[in-house]
């Protein structure tokens, strides 16, 4: 499934053609098309097994594809030189380092294996503090919690200062509060230059991205923004209208026949119905001046921004049904 | 060439400080090796195993003053636990482990001799392993000698004894025939020939019986001895002779074990995944990994060499150069084992298990217990495969001999090293590089 079109080789770092890795008869990832232009945060989102990790790995070289082309910073994967991948950070899903080093000497052999200079303390305490470790630096990694070990992973894969990051669900099993942590952190890199491409099973994350991918059984469904996340998946914006006396039969059927409205008004309460528009920011006006017409007290009027979690769901649904 | 010195610095770093986290497992490995060879000297002195002997006769008052004769003999190694007339509960004795030997005298044994006949003495032991059977045979076969010589040596001395009188006959017979050689007429040429020979043959018994009287009994039996020498003129004791295959056998186990447990827990980690994106070569990892443990090992082989030779008194005959050279060319190829284990290994306790394995065969085909010149050629294959094999060998020839490195074994032993290298870099680069 192609769902969008490259604009221009030398904007993006991540391209892909008609992508597909099959485990025999097991296709887990079917003619991936995309593209990640740099400096951007691409949210590549689906529930666990839809081929997020697949993807990844495809895109790292750590898997050769089985059909189609991926280009990651001009090169195909596969061939990758040690300079390609010393633009290159990845974050494995799972923690990898070892228990038996401190914060600090985990950082300091991720640096060396890189090839990162020896005078390098300078950025290495930057990025303990950037990841907020600088105090636990000789706490050993064994007796780190859940949500300091994926944040030393991290520094750890940002220790070379890569153009590339491929973060394979970072915010996986951690609590809510350190996971908008994580959100900004990745904000701030995308500041300082850096591409960040980022598997999750949080749907609401994709609020986040400049870019969310939707991957579902092996199938990228559509590439958009987080907005047009919305409007793909109900057809429009939603529009929010709540009145005191509430909508009769006719006049929500009028509702309808407006031009700017597609599909069925949705009756939320007696008092409020959800109207899905191609413009929120247009339709707002016109519903008002429609509803003085129809001597309607108007209580709210607003867009409405449903939950990802709606959004998604509502994808797969359509996209299903389309299958 | 600088960044793949960083990278593989990288290892040198992570396994060192992985490993000095772990004051116990240093202890261990350093006073572990060096209490193996202290108790296995205290465990093995230097003599030889007694044998409590149980004798058994049917009279024993018929000949109660010969019998010190089996009974003395070869004391050092028979401990006489007494005479019994009754031989199955000798036997018994035997069976319970009260004893180690049954000696059956045979009834009247020197009545049987003297009618031309050998008497023969029955040995019984109740041994099952081939070795101290052997041990058994050549100390009877030692007993029976020395009882002979008892014998011989007894019969000898009263020979000499009686002999006074012989002597003194013959003098007689020589004066006499020294008188009828006077007496011959001048023209009998014939008799005086005769009469001269007579005197000769005489003269002769008279001297060779007199060296009979003169000579010791004990020399006219035993008449040739034999002193025993080695080259390196150096008294060995049990803990001195192993000390080398015991030093050999454990760097071996040592470099085999951390190796074989390195690359497969960090496969399971899932660490591999990492390595496999990252700029850093599947060479570059066994090269940086190779180098850390081989430092590590020298500095642990330095220890427990220095507490050998100043606790345990063994010596190092040889070069020192060459006992370097041999601890680490012992050690790389112990590490490409070890390594070669961590590649095939799916789990952390199959590799424990392979390295197991390959210690146990290690004690049985590299000659740390038997001389490998008893082994079945075709075997001889398997055992010139482990390192331990050349390690011990070398070491001996150094500690012991006071020799320099074989260039054969050091050929050898390198050639499988560079080998395994080999193959590890291949099985690395595959599981590393796709």
């Amino acid at each position: 499934m192609k769902n969008k079109k490259s604009n221009g080789t030398a904007e993006n770092v991540v391209e892909t053609q008609d992508l597909t890795k099959a485990f025999g008869e097991e296709v887990a990832v079917q003619s991936l098309n995309m593209y990640v232009p740099r400096g951007k945060i691409f949210g590549f989102i689906g529930p666990s097994g839809c081929g997020k990790t697949t993807t990844v790995r495809l895109l790292t070289g750590f898997y050769e594809p089985t059909s189609g082309t991926a280009r990651v910073l001009g090169k195909d994967p596969v061939r990758f030189s040690k300079s390609d991948r010393e633009k290159i950070g990845y974050l494995i899903q799972q923690f990898v380092l070892y228990p038996e080093l401190t914060v600090w000497e985990n950082l300091n052999f991720a640096a060396s294996f890189y090839g990162v200079s020896p005078f390098r303390r300078g950025r290495l305490h930057k990025l303990m503090d950037f990841v907020e470790l600088a105090e636990d630096s000789g706490k050993l990694a064994r007796d780190l919690s859940g949500g300091m070990k994926r944040r030393l992973s991290l520094a750890a894969t940002l220790v070379h200062n890569p153009q590339l990051l491929f973060l394979d669900e970072p915010t996986a099993g951690i609590d809510p509060i350190l996971r908008r942590k994580f959100w900004d952190y990745f904000k701030e890199l995308q500041e300082e230059g850096h591409t960040l491409f980022i598997t999750t099973q949080y749907v609401g994350e994709a609020a986040y991205c400049d870019l969310v991918g939707v991957m579902y059984e092996g199938r990228l469904l559509m590439v958009e923004t987080p907005g047009n996340l919305r409007k793909k998946a109900y057809g429009g914006d939603v529009i929010a209208i709540k009145t005191t006396e509430g909508t009769r039969f006719e006049q929500r059927k009028q509702l309808e026949s407006l031009p700017f409205v597609h599909g069925k008004v949705i009756m939320v309460s007696d008092q409020e119905v959800d109207v899905i528009v191609d413009d929120a920011s247009t339709a707002i006006q016109a519903l008002l001046e429609w509803a003085q017409e129809q001597k309607l007290n108007v209580e709210t009027i607003e867009e409405k921004f449903l939950p990802f979690d709606d959004v998604f769901v509502k994808i797969i649904e359509r996209e299903t049904a389309h299958v | 060439m600088f960044k793949f010195l960083i990278r593989i610095s990288s290892f040198l770093t992570k396994e060192w400080t992985e490993i000095f986290r772990q004051p116990r497992l240093i202890l261990t490995l350093i006073l572990g090796p060096f209490l193996i060879m202290f108790l296995f000297g205290l465990a093995y002195p230097d003599q030889n195993r007694s044998l409590r002997t149980t004798f058994v006769t049917t009279n024993p008052s018929a000949f109660q003053e010969e019998m010190n004769v089996f009974t003395e003999a070869y004391s050092s190694t028979i401990i006489d636990q007494g005479i019994e007339t009754d031989k199955a509960l000798a036997l018994s004795k035997l069976a319970l482990n009260e004893t180690d030997l049954v000696i059956v005298i045979p009834d009247a044994p020197f009545e049987t001799i003297q009618q031309n006949q050998q008497a023969v003495l029955e040995v019984y032991h109740n041994e099952v392993d081939p070795f101290q059977i052997g041990y058994i045979q050549t100390i009877a076969n030692i007993y029976v000698n020395e009882v002979n010589r008892g014998i011989l040596q007894t019969v000898t001395e009263q020979g000499q004894a009686d002999s006074g009188s012989i002597q003194s006959s013959l003098e007689e017979a020589i004066t006499k025939t020294q008188a009828l050689k006077q007496a011959i007429p001048p023209g009998d040429a014939n008799t005086a020939t005769q009469v001269e020979a007579l005197e000769k043959s005489l003269t002769a018994a008279h001297e060779n019986l007199t060296t009979f009287r003169t000579l010791s009994s004990g020399v006219l039996v035993n008449p040739f001895g034999v002193d025993i020498k080695g080259l390196s003129n150096v008294q060995f004791t049990v803990t001195g002779f192993f000390a080398p295959s015991v030093i050999a056998l454990l760097l071996q186990h040592l470099s085999i074990t951390f190796a074989s447990l390195s690359i497969v827990r960090e496969s399971r980690s899932g660490i591999m995944e990492l390595f496999r994106v990252a700029p850093i070569t599947a060479f570059e990892t066994l090269i940086g990994k190779f180098i850390s443990y081989l430092f590590f090992e020298i500095i642990l082989a330095g220890v427990i060499t220095t507490l050998a030779i100043l606790v345990l008194g063994i010596p190092i005959l040889g070069p020192w150069l060459d006992y370097a050279v041999a601890v680490v060319i012992l050690l790389f190829t112990s590490l490409g084992v070890g390594f070669l284990i961590s590649l095939i290994s799916e789990t952390d306790t199959q590799a424990v298990q392979y390295s197991m394995l390959l210690l146990l065969a290690s004690i049985f085909f590299s000659g740390f217990f038997l001389d490998l010149r008893l082994m079945w050629e075709p075997i001889k294959v398997l055992a010139w495969s482990l390192p331990a094999t050349y390690g011990i060998r070398m070491f001996q020839d150094i500690m012991l001999r006071g020799s320099t490195v074989s260039p054969m074994l050091f050929q050898g032993i390198a050639l499988i090293g560079i080998a395994l290298f080999l193959i590890d870099w291949f099985l690395l680069r595959r599981r590393m590089e796709g």
